[in-house]
């Protein structure tokens, strides 16, 4: 219930930044938030009080949390910076012939 | 719902927030680091060892030098 | 004439002020919908029935790895993580043809000697860090992913602290892209072996596994770490390498 909140929150905050803000290098912060906060949600909802999924040595632990879903968000997070890099790169390259990252104020795009 | 893990939440949305708000992007940059900081320290409430170290290596870490490393070669020429 | 001088800042408001009000609309609208469909929506039911509670049971007993998660992304799920590496691939790729140039890396002179001393005597230590982080990914928590990256971090302060001649001194894209590749082939030649010993691409290589808990166990699984851990450290190496600013400088 509460970790709901705050993924709508945190979800609708990246959404707003992304249409919102005319500065190329925000929507790609609003972007990290938003997958922030799926993966954050991700991970609440699937800890239902149990330990740390790894066993001990000569200890029987009989409640893991899931390691499926942590193992995806894993994945995730990895994926969520190389294509972070790979937009910045060709905010870069924009910027490089229109002079501004205003996404607003770009020219020459169709000329 | 512990009491730690409702102030961290709350600072949580709070830089957020802020990531969001300012408009100046080297402020925005550095609480998007405090952010995942946050989430780290999230993560390991939650019990997911493995993704908190992921977040704090790669959200905290790479993510901002690499943010850095972008909005140091923009230029602001409205001039030209 | 002056009439739209006059009236242009007016209506670019109006429409600034409409805008905000659509989106703000919209904006309200879908998070009451996501608010109304997660009161819906059951409670947790993964590790009751199927894939989640079958790992939990027998995950040890198959892959011999402790840390569940890695026996996950290395065992169960290894062609998963064949297709994240190939992501980052493209990914470098990308990035690498879009913007290289045929330049001297310099980036800057470096930061004070106090930093360059400090983080010469730590370097080592970061190093073997992010070594033990990849070699332990089956029995502590971490992974190939996550000591890749600290691996990649110690050329991004080389970068910083010492300027980035010395980073292109020291490991050239060429070492780089080397490492890559590496690690690339050491994950593909250890599927390649397990289609020719146990009959399936990437299954655990039987013949390796070895007492619960030490080092060399758990199969193949610290070996494809290592390869990961390369592969990944290298490849964000490159991609942090390729984005730093580059311009003509002769004191090399």
């Amino acid at each position: 219930m509460f970790n709901n909140l705050i993924f709508i929150i945190l979800f609708m905050l990246g959404f707003y930044a992304l249409v919102m803000k005319t500065n190329l290098i925000k929507n790609v912060i609003g972007l990290n938030i938003m997958e922030a906060a799926v993966f954050f949600w991700v991970i609440s909802f699937s800890d239902v009080g149990g330990e740390v999924s790894i066993h001990k040595l000569g200890e029987e632990v009989t409640k893991f949390n899931d390691p499926v879903p942590q193992a995806l968000t894993l994945t995730g997070i990895v994926i969520g910076a190389s294509t972070a890099a790979l937009l910045l790169t060709l905010i870069i390259e924009l910027n490089k012939f229109s002079g501004t990252i205003d996404r607003e104020k770009i020219e020459g795009l169709n000329d | 719902m512990e009491v730690l893990e409702i102030i961290l939440v709350i600072f949580l949305v709070f830089s957020a927030l802020m990531a969001v708000r300012f408009d100046e992007e080297l402020i925005s940059i550095i609480f998007l680091s405090i952010f995942s900081l946050i989430l780290t320290a999230l993560y390991l409430l939650h019990k997911a060892a493995d993704v908190a170290l992921a977040e704090a290596v790669i959200g905290a870490g790479l993510n901002t030098a690499i943010f850095m490393s972008a909005i140091s070669q923009i230029r602001h020429g409205d001039s030209d | 004439m002056e009439i739209p001088t006059e009236t242009q800042p007016e209506v670019e408001s109006l429409n600034k002020l409409m805008k905000k009000t659509l989106v703000s609309v919209v904006l309200a609208g879908v998070a009451l919908a996501l608010y109304r469909s997660f009161a819906l929506m059951p409670g947790y039911q993964g590790l009751n029935l199927g894939l989640s509670n079958y790992i939990i049971e027998s995950g040890l007993k198959d892959t011999g790895s402790l840390n569940l998660i890695t026996a996950v992304l290395y065992d169960y799920r290894a062609f998963d993580s064949l297709g994240e590496s190939t992501v980052i691939f493209g990914a470098v790729s990308g990035i690498v043809l879009i913007l290289s140039r045929k330049m001297l890396p310099v980036s800057s002179k470096g930061l004070s000697f106090i930093v360059k001393r400090t983080l010469g005597i730590m370097t080592p230590f970061i190093a073997l860090f992010g070594l033990y982080i990849m070699s332990h990914g089956h029995l502590t928590p971490g992974g190939g992913f996550q000591g890749g990256v600290i691996l990649a971090a110690i050329s991004i302060i080389f970068s910083i602290v010492y300027g980035s001649a010395f980073d292109y001194r020291r490991y050239s894209p060429q070492t780089k892209t080397a490492l890559e590749t590496g690690g690339a082939l050491t994950f593909l030649g250890l599927g390649l072996a397990g289609i020719l010993m146990e009959g399936a691409f990437l299954q655990n290589l039987g013949f390796l596994t070895a007492e619960t808990g030490t080092l060399i166990s758990a199969g193949s699984i610290p070996y494809i770490n290592i390869g990961v851990g390369f592969k990944v450290g290298a490849g964000l190496a490159i991609i942090f390498y390729s984005m730093i600013q580059k311009t003509f400088e002769e004191d090399f």
